[in-house]
Order: C-alpha cells, then structure tokens, then sequence
C-alpha cells in the first residue's frame, strides 16, 4: 500500500503570545490508500484542523504535508481547489447541501467545476444518488427530505467526481441509531470499493466498525495505531 | 466552470430571490430610466428648435442690432442706430439680395367691437412676404405706400382673426390698437409659430405707423427697427450678401472700429441653439446619472450583504472545488446581470417616458439607438464596477471560517 496521506511534523497554532492555541503540535501520520480509519479525541483535541489540512482547505503553520506524493504546501490556490475537486469528497456534520437547489443539483455541483458536460453530470449525479439509495428523490430540494436522506446526498455528491479520498466530519453527528447505520453501511461500501475513508466519530460504535483508530489529544496524535478491537482501553483513558 | 454555466446558475440564484434581486435592481432600473428620458427629451427639444429654424428658410440672414460680442457678454444697452433706412439701403444696394423687411414690434390690446385680445403688434414692410415665405389668404399686404403715408391699414393673422371675428370676414373692418382705428386690409395665410413668433396670432402694421403712432420715436438716426430680415437671391449667395450688407452697414454707420450689429443665418443660429441644447441634454444626463450611480452603490451594497449571508455556501464551494476564480466569477456575473437586466427594464421605462412627454408636449419621441447601447452597457459596468468588491470579499473567504459559520 502506498501512503495517500503523510504528515511530518505538522503544527497549526492560532495566534501569539497569551492567546495562542496549538491546535496541532508535532503531528506525524501516515494514511494509505484504501485505508478505512477514524480520528477520534476529546473536543477541541484538533480533529477537525486536522481534517481540513489533509482536505487541503487549511495550510500548517509548520511542517510537511504530502498528498498522493506531491508536497501540499507547495501548491497554488487553484492547484489545491483543483486537488479538492478531482481526488476528494468532503462530507460534513450539518450537510451543507444549497438550499435552493434540487438534490441532483447539489450533486452536480462539483461536476461544474471539473468541467463536465451537462447530459454527463446529469446521468452520473443520479448514478451517485441511486449509489446511496436517493433514486426515487432526484428532485427534491433539501427541506423536503430527512436528515439521514440529506446526508445521503452529500455523500453522493463527495463521490460523484470519484474521488481517491472521502474525508467526513462527524457524518452521524447530526443523525439518529438506524440513519447512522445507513450512512456507516454506505462508507463501508465505498471503502471496499477501493477509496479511502478518513472520519471523525464521538461514538465508538462508529469508531469500532472502521479498521484503524487515530487517537487525538490536545492537538496530538496519541495512538495512530488503535485497533476498534483496542478501544475500550482509549476511552478509559484521562481526557 | 463555463460562462454558460455560470449564467444560468447565477440566474437561478437570483430568481430563487425574487424580491430582492427586484428591489436591487429597482435602483439601477430608475437610474436607466431616467437616463434615457433625460437624453430624451434633451434631444427632443434639440429636435424640436432644429426644425423650427430650419422653418426660417435655407437664405434668410438677419441684421440684429447690438455688437455680437457686448450681446453675448450680456450687454444689454443695445445702440439704437439700426434704422429703416437701413433696409432700404441694403434693399437697393446689394444685389446679391433678393427681398428685405424691417421689422419692430410690440405687445398691445386689439379690438374688435366688444371682444378683445393682448397680441404682438408687428410693424414690418412690404417685403415681409416674400422673406419669411407668408401667403395671403384674403385681401392684400402692406405696400409701400401704406408705408410711406404712415397709412391706419393692418394685415392680421389667421388665428387673431378667427379670435376676433369667429366666421365673419375681417376685410374692411376697423379695429382698435392700442385705442387707434385701423382698418383691416388683409389676413395671413395660417403658417404655424416659429422661434417662439408666432406671426398667426399677430396684427402687422406699416412699420412707420408703429413708430409715429403707437411707440413713438426711439432713435435720433430715423425709424428704429428691431431686427431686418434679408433673403439672399440664392444659397450660394449668402456669403456674398453677409460680406456686402456688413460693408454697406459699416459704411452708413460710420463704423471704424467695433460693429453695432451682427448677421445671423440659420446656420449660426443652428449652432447657437446646438451649443445650448446639448449642453442642456448633457446637464440632463449627467443629473440622470448620479441616480444610474446611487442605483451601483445599491447593487454593492445588497451583494456585501448576499456574501455575508453565503459564506456557508462559499465555503462549500470552495471545499468541492471551487478555485478563486470561479467565486469571483460567480459573484461578478450575478451583479452584471442584476445591473444589465435592470438597465433594460429601466430603458424601457425610460422610452415609454419618452412617449408620454412627446404625446403632452411639442417634443418628437426620441429614443435614440445609441442612448440605450450607452445606457445598457454602462449599467452593466456599473454593475462590474460595484460587484468587483464584494466579489473580490467572497473569492478571499477562508473555506474553513465560512464552513465554520454554521
Ligand atoms: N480559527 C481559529 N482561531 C483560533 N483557534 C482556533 C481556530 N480554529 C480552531 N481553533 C482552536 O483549535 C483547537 C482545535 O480545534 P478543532 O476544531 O480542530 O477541535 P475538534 O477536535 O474538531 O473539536 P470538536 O470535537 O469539538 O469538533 C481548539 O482549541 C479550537 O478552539
Ligand atoms: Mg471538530
């Protein structure tokens, strides 16, 4: 296996003197491709800063990032949008869906920006739709479907650009026990479909049913070697 | 992203506001409007002079008293040394002339047995006629003996006419102006009103009489008279008589250094009136445009506020992959079309103002071509104008402080 995602050394602080905040400090890990993992830690342990420097939307104040083996840091502002568009899916807590357009839409979306003509952005969204099983509810807006449902288009619409990386804040979040299940069972499935899955999780259930733990503490990676079998042991630890 | 992806997915951000993206255009569309019926009616009153004087006759010169250039400083101590022997003079001495008439009038009551009426009273000559191209529809014109022996003899307009004598014919009767009997020897042909003169509703009496009876002598150098109309025997000769009626003047006047008359044909005319209008429609213009202006400010404003209600959207966008360039693109079209669309809405009103003033008013209905191309394109700059700030603002959000924004 190939590492897809390497950090050496990487620190994010956020401003100076009393009122700095080290939202990451010397953090080194290697994710590879096809992995399917969780980050899991405390609230405010840097979970989330973590995931939006290996999605590229946010820069290290210090330290490397290499992505797919090409040095992050290094990349244009459009190189990166570029990166997001072609070779990651993002899927966050709260959806993120536009309200003012339909649920093929949305998924379409993505597809405008990698140039896709609109009679192909048209039939793949609603292949990535009937993926997550939203066949039957293209042309519904947002506020016409269920949390679970939304969430199932923001998925089909992180996968419609066939992305080598799904990144997902919190997916369940915001979701009950069974709609959770649906959307785990969807990653499952992209996850042996051969791309790889990094997901922030509170709940262990969710943690227990990827195939590798990374562990955050204060914006350090503690353990970024846990088996789901293994983590009865972390949540006993002091946070 | 392609532009015509990106039109429609601006046109559908916008129309899934309706109210808004109305009310922001409402700015730019009175803006336009009024831009247009300003220019308008600024060239609908250029139209309207230029035909007037185009009325006066491709060879008609006047000799107006006064120093050009004392009068368009404002002078207005005009000399008094333009005299009817002046006409007379230019008539029998410059050949290239072909008609002249003196002319003076004043403001009087006229009446007719029992009704009444307040209208210019022109004392002019035999050669009226031919210089200002009238006709006489009954009876005869002044001639020069009336002129000579200061004759009680008037020749009266047709609309004067038909206020003073409904039906009857005015031929041979008497009328009172100014409290003088006159009699009435001939009625105009109806010609409609010209640079404000409107010779229809007026009574012309032999100049001498005005003098000697109705306003008294005003000039120590003979018959003053208010200006003389000259028709040239050709186009090509108006030249020749400006240059020989200057000449003649000067000489009779005496005239070693500064004129105390100036020659006017209907092409300085034209140009005088030119210079004014245009100026009159550029005023009109550029008022019109500080509304075009504040409608922009509007367009900035109501964007600033749609960035800052999108940054979520902003955010997302640029975490599924949209560079810079694309916010920015997104946002600049959405203010061009507000502005554009607006400027179109708002030309149009402006043009049915346009109809509206020339059905109430002397005006042409002028909507001219370029007036729209101008106003739909710099509305639609206005709108490049005022959205590159608030687009440049969306384009530099951080995806993760907008994502952030919940
Ligand atoms: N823009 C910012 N400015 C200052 N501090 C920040 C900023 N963003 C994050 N932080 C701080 O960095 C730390 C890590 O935040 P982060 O959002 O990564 O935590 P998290 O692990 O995702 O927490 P949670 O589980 O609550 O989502 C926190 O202390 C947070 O307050
Ligand atoms: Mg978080």
């Amino acid at each position: 296996m190939s590492p897809l995602i390497q950090f050496r050394n990487i620190a994010k602080v956020y401003g100076t003197g009393n009122t700095e905040v080290r939202a990451l400090w010397d953090v080194n890990m290697t994710i590879d491709s096809g992995e399917y993992c969780s980050i899991m830690g405390p609230s405010g342990s840097g979970k989330s800063t973590a995931m939006n420097m290996i999605g590229c939307l946010d820069q290290p104040t210090a330290g490397e990032y290499f992505f797919d083996g090409q040095n992050v840091a290094k990349l244009a502002e459009d190189e990166l949008a570029h990166i997001r568009n072609r070779k990651i899916g993002f899927v966050f807590q709260q959806f993120h869906l536009l309200p003012h357009l339909t649920a093929l839409e949305n998924v379409e979306q993505p597809m405008m920006y990698a140039g896709v003509s609109s009679s192909q952005r048209q039939k793949r969204a609603i292949a990535a739709l009937e993926q997550v099983g939203l066949g039957n509810r293209v042309n519904n807006r947002p506020n016409q479907l269920s949390g679970g449902q939304q969430q199932r288009v923001a998925i089909a619409r992180a996968i419609v650009n066939n992305p080598l990386l799904i990144l997902a804040d919190e997916p369940t979040g915001a979701l009950d026990t069974q709609t959770t299940q649906d959307v785990i069972n969807i990653f499952s499935e992209l996850n042996k479909s051969g791309i790889t899955v990094v997901m922030v999780t509170h709940e262990p259930e969710v943690a227990r049913l990827t195939n590798r733990i990374i562990w955050f503490r204060d914006g350090e990676v503690l353990n970024h070697h846990l088996a789901p079998e293994e983590l009865a042991s972390v949540t006993a630890m002091p946070v | 992203m392609n532009f015509a992806e990106s039109l429609k997915m601006a046109t559908k951000t916008l129309s899934a506001n309706k109210l808004r993206s109305g009310l922001t255009m409402l700015g730019i569309i009175i803006g336009n409007a009024s831009v247009i019926a300003m220019v308008g009616i600024g060239e609908g009153a250029q139209k309207y002079v230029n035909g007037q004087l185009q009325d006066l006759g491709p060879n008609v010169l006047f000799v107006v008293p006064g120093n050009r250039e004392a009068r368009q400083l404002g002078d207005l101590d005009i000399p008094r040394t333009l005299v009817l022997a002046d006409a007379k003079a230019i008539a029998t001495q410059v050949p290239s002339v072909a008609a002249v008439a003196a002319e003076k009038s004043t403001q009087g009551i006229v009446n007719y047995r029992n009704r009444n009426t307040s209208t210019s009273i022109t004392g002019t000559t035999q050669g009226f006629l031919n210089v200002r191209n009238f006709e006489v529809a009954q009876g005869r014109f002044l001639d020069d003996l009336d002129e000579r022996s200061n004759r009680l003899v008037a020749v009266i307009g047709s609309t004067l006419a038909e206020r003073l004598f409904d039906n009857e014919s005015p031929l041979g009767k008497q009328v009172r102006i100014k409290g003088i009997t006159f009699e009435i020897i001939g009625v105009l042909e109806k010609k409609g009103s010209s640079l404000g003169l409107d010779y229809d509703d007026s009574v012309m009496i032999p100049i001498t009489t005005l003098t000697s009876r109705l306003v008294g002598r005003t000039s120590p150098y003979g018959i003053e008279v208010g200006f003389i109309s000259i028709s040239a025997v050709s186009q090509e000769a108006m030249e020749t008589a400006e240059f020989q009626i200057t000449n003649l003047l000067r000489l009779r006047h005496r005239i070693t250094a500064g004129d105390d008359f100036y020659i006017q044909s209907q092409d300085t005319l034209l140009d005088i009136a030119n210079t004014v209008t245009g100026a009159l429609t550029l005023m009109l213009a550029a008022i019109a445009s500080i509304s075009l202006f504040v409608g922009g400010i509007g367009i900035m404003n109501i964007m600033l506020v749609s960035v800052r209600e999108r940054t979520q959207e902003i955010g997302l966008r640029k975490a599924i992959g949209a560079s810079p360039k694309d916010i920015l693109s997104q946002f600049l079209i959405e203010a061009v079309i507000l502005s554009a669309l607006g400027g179109l809405i708002g030309t149009a009103f402006g043009a049915g103002g346009i109809f509206l003033i020339a059905a109430i008013s002397p005006f042409e209905a002028g909507v001219s071509v370029s007036a729209v191309v101008v106003a739909v394109g710099v509305s639609g700059s206005i709108g490049l104008f005022f959205g590159v700030v608030p687009a440049r603002q969306a384009a530099k959000l951080d995806p993760i402080v907008a994502l952030r924004s919940a």
